[in-house]
């Protein structure tokens, strides 16, 4: 340590003012009032979430060119980002701090690309043993089953996986075209989830038919429900069960298990989902004239916003405020179906305003084939006797899926109603995770409230505008001609350069700048972390104003 | 080689014959052909020094504060609102003593705008520790450089000097260029003490308590002393060497003077004119130039105006509120020492001509005015 100097004579000092010896013994520390402290937040994209992937964690891994350390970041919370990089709605974009500033990082295209990498990198996988003695039975073999099973098998538990169709996937498999999520695809993520652990498949067993709910509850130590929606909303018009009229679900179903289908020239879907759009874009691919009937607007529609896109630039025809009233064939004539017009009126419960009768005007169109598309229904009843439903749905009691017995839990659709492939992925993360710690006897861990970042804790200084990167694609005339998957992944370079754009909001992505402008030497820099010396940090605060993320917090000393 | 240059031009060249690494400067009326020539000169290779363009005199400065403390020759000129806005770097240069060159050419300071010559820009800069040497002639000016680089790398102070805005940076003369092959022996290298250096870091300018800044300032005020000997010595071995010799102050016609002139920079050459002319009319007068006005030479000057029975200053400036600061600076040098009279009076503020006329009509209203002269006298007011 340095030792003060006292000069006794003019002679001795330097001509003019400079360090002449280090200052260590000064500890200046003693005159900060006010402590910056390392304080990473929750980034929006991840709290916008719904299985809470590590975003801003995986890009940055993606920016240190680390794909491998990337990927293992992302299957943290989901296991399948091949499947939700290409189908989900991507809530983390419209959250992300950089859309206030120039456009939103294309969070899908990296996550899609390194979960691509992962399916490519077989060895990436850590295949777990069976350590753990307690059995668990899933029940369902889409996304949330999926993702139990995964969760649960990752601990080193025994999972049987009961499906009750001939393949896994679900939704993922019968629900969505094939030129939004391959078959073959699916198929080899299935794969490496079957890989992660001791999971045994059981196919063509459905529960109510095959296995009851009761007896597997007796012979395994937990059980997790997650079989979706199985049933088609009916319209409730006269005549929808006359020939011509053919549910969208089913359609999509014959489509993606690759049966030849015509639905003829003139196609009406009736409905404003996904299920709407994928109906009327396969039925685009058979060459029908289509046009997709919705009771409210553009604007309420709970489509994702691309796939309307997507469907408009494929020549999908739209025709809002409208709802089929009945529908009428004689012979082998056009579907006659006669539609009410709607006009909006009050917000219902979604927050989406209502759709009334416009009074009594209706207008009739001849069509050789209308699909519904207006929503599954759940159906609880081969659970009924053993955990509370609604009938439809199955009831919880918490956000891990606890149904009304302990040891079940369910998740995905059958609990929410229609919803997405993310949210059924987290479902059963959550639900694996509550029945590792349940089974385990580990205590639940504290929840804090996160706290995240906005476009006003950015210190945009740091940031160069740039558009975000899109992925490639091929053009719609070749899109329509197939089945063929319309968009690709990113390569290295776009891969990088789009991952660049993240401001890594609220974490520390260890860009020196603290250490570079603290003009007391008083932040250190360790192998991944920096450390403050609070025996010479003046509390100046400059690291607080120039970390371009907010990833520095401060208190008042002696509080 | 001679050549009939502007008065600009020859501060230009007296900075290639100094072998300048940096220039640094922002372009202001009188002074921009200064540094367009030596623009000039870099691009063509004329000069192998950088040239730094910014966007503020206070950057130029500071520019050359940098790269003087990198420890290469540095140079910059500027001019009345130029130099002004230099303030608050003009210390900085002399607290962290960098032999820096500047060049001002005089120019009334504004509002109102004027772009014609007075002194009271470069004389508002009079307690900054900076020399100042007044220029009289594009020769002088030219030679005047080179002596400035070797003073200021002497004592380690900066040095600036200072032209008469048109009368001299506008004004063609003959001038013996100096190449500077000629000139490196009399101005070597710069060879800095102490430097920015990666290999050997130090910080510089830091904070320095109570009980250390007394001492650095007395340091600066040694050194200031200290130059009296180096603006001399440098100017007499530049004498020696290229047969031109300016001295710290000009007397002419002083020995057996009874009134004496008191002058600087152009005004001096007008004034000669008319001493010789009332010489022949018989009066006894004579007229002495001060050239460095930092460091004050009091003691030439006390030398040559001690014997004399009056004595008048010429002011091309006035500090409001006391009186033209060239008079104020000779009072004190006398103050004490001699009952010599001393009158002062404001000529030429704003480039006013300053005129053989009005030199004489300075003369004679000195001759027959008394002392002590109660208000200030304002030659060719509008009154």
């Amino acid at each position: 340590m340095g030792e003060k100097i006292t000069f006794k004579s003019f002679k001795e000092m330097p001509l003019c003012a400079m360090s002449i010896a280090d200052m260590t013994y000064n500890f200046t520390g003693s005159w900060r009032n006010v402590r910056p402290y390392y304080d990473f937040k929750v980034s929006p994209c991840r709290l916008a979430c719904p299985t809470a992937e590590n975003i801003q964690r995986y890009i940055f891994l993606v920016t240190e060119n680390d794909y491998e350390q990337a990927w293992r970041a992302m299957i943290e919370s989901n296991p399948m980002p091949s499947v939700t990089g290409r189908v989900c709605f991507h809530p983390c974009m419209e959250k992300c701090t950089r859309k206030d500033y120039d456009q939103a990082i294309n969070i899908p295209a990296i996550e899609r690309s390194i979960g691509d990498m992962g399916l490519d990198n077989p060895k990436w996988i850590e295949k777990a043993r069976a350590s753990k003695k307690e059995k668990i039975a899933v029940i369902g073999g889409g996304p949330a089953g999926l993702s139990c099973a995964f969760y649960l098998a990752r601990q080193g538990y025994p999972v049987t996986l009961f499906e009750a169709d001939d393949a896994l996937g679900g939704t993922l498999r019968w629900g969505i075209p094939e030129y939004r999520l391959p078959n073959d695809l699916l198929d080899r993520v299935i794969a490496s989830i079957l890989e992660s652990g001791p999971i045994t498949v059981k196919t063509g067993t459905a529960l109510g038919v095959d296995v009851t709910l009761d007896t597997l509850e007796k012979e395994y130590a937990a059980v997790f429900i997650g079989t979706g929606l199985t049933k088609s909303r009916p319209m409730g018009v006269v005549g929808e069960d006359a020939p011509g009229v053919e549910r969208g679900l089913e359609f999509l179903r014959k489509v993606n298990g690759g049966e030849k289908v015509n639905p003829g020239k003139s196609v009406v879907v009736v409905g404003g989902g996904n299920t709407a759009m994928d109906v009327a874009r396969c039925a685009r691919r058979s060459g029908s004239e289509v046009t997709v009937v919705y009771r409210r607007t553009m604007n309420e529609m709970p489509a994702i916003k691309d796939e309307i896109e997507e469907a408009e630039k494929e020549g999908v025809f739209f025709h809002f405020l409208a709802a089929p009233k009945s529908i009428t064939r004689s012979g082998a004539g056009p579907v006659k179906v006669v539609f009410q017009q709607m006009k909006l009126g009050l917000p219902d419960e979604s927050g989406r305003r209502r759709p009334v009768p416009d009074g009594d005007k209706t207008f009739t169109m001849d069509v050789d084939t209308i699909f519904t598309a207006i929503g599954e229904e759940g159906d609880a009843a081969p659970f009924g006797k053993v955990i509370d439903t609604d009938g439809a749905l199955i009831q919880t009691k918490n956000e891990f899926g606890q149904t009304s017995r302990n040891r079940i839990f369910a998740g995905g659709d059958i609990v929410t109603g229609a919803a997405s492939v993310v949210e059924a992925v987290a479902a059963g993360r959550k639900a694996a995770e509550r029945i590792d710690r349940m089974l385990s006897k580990q205590s639940e861990p504290a929840v804090e409230e996160p706290r995240t970042i906005s476009i006003e804790n950015i210190n945009t200084a740091y940031f160069t505008k740039a558009k975000r990167a899109l992925v490639p694609r091929i053009p719609v005339e070749q899109a329509l001609g197939g089945y063929r998957e319309i968009f690709s992944g990113f390569d290295g370079d776009l891969l990088r350069s789009e991952s660049d754009r993240c401001f890594s909001c609220g974490v520390c992505n260890f860009c020196d700048n603290c250490w570079v402008y603290c003009p007391d030497v008083a932040v250190k820099r360790l192998a991944d972390e920096y450390e403050f010396d609070y025996d010479y940090c003046k509390g100046c605060l400059v690291c607080v104003t120039e970390c371009p993320r907010s990833a520095i917090s401060t208190r008042e000393e002696g509080r | 080689m001679k050549k009939v240059i502007m008065g600009n031009h020859a501060v230009s060249y007296g900075v290639r014959a100094s072998d300048v690494k940096v220039i640094s400067a922002y372009p202001i009326t009188p002074q921009t052909q200064i540094v367009e020539l030596l623009s000039e000169m870099c691009a063509k290779g004329d000069l192998d020094a950088k040239f730094i363009a910014v966007e503020s005199e206070h950057s130029a400065l500071t520019a050359c504060v940098g790269a003087s403390a990198a420890g290469v020759r540095t140079f910059t000129a500027t001019s009345s609102q130029g130099l002004l806005l230099m303030h608050e770097i003009i210390h900085w240069a002399v607290g962290a003593r960098l032999p820096i060159v500047l060049v001002n050419v005089n120019r009334a300071v504004g509002p109102p705008w004027s772009i014609w010559t007075d002194q009271n820009d470069s004389l508002s800069q009079r307690d900054t520790g900076w020399l100042q040497i007044y220029c009289e002639s594009n020769q002088e000016t030219q030679d005047t450089i080179i002596q400035a680089f070797k003073i200021a790398e002497t004592v380690k102070l900066p040095v600036m000097v200072v032209i008469d805005a048109f009368f001299l940076s506008h004004t063609f003369e003959i001038v013996d260029i100096l190449e500077p092959d000629e000139v490196r022996p009399f101005l070597p290298p710069y060879e800095p003490d102490m430097r920015v250096d990666i290999d050997n870091p130090h910080s510089f300018g830091n904070l320095a308590s109570p009980g250390e800044y007394f001492e650095l300032r007395y340091m600066i005020e040694k050194a200031m002393e200290a130059s009296r000997d180096v603006v001399r010595d440098v100017d007499r071995e530049f004498e020696k060497r290229f047969g031109r010799g300016y001295g710290v102050v000009k007397p002419y016609r002083c020995e057996d003077a009874d009134y004496i002139l008191v002058t600087s920079g152009t005004v001096a050459s007008t004034a000669r004119a008319v001493i010789d002319e009332m010489r022949g009319e018989g009066v006894k007068i004579g007229a002495l130039k001060i050239r460095v006005f930092r460091p004050f030479p009091f003691q030439e000057v006390y030398d040559v105006l001690s014997k004399a029975k009056k004595v008048a200053v010429i002011d091309r400036n006035i500090s409001f509120g006391h009186h033209g600061i060239f008079y104020q600076e000779v009072k004190s040098a006398l103050y004490g020492r001699t009952n010599v009279p001393i009158l002062g009076y404001i000529a030429g503020l704003g480039g006013r001509d300053v005129t053989p006329k009005v030199i004489r009509s300075i003369a004679e209203k000195a001759i027959n005015d008394t002392h002590p002269e109660p208000d200030i006298n304002w030659i060719g007011v509008k009154i």
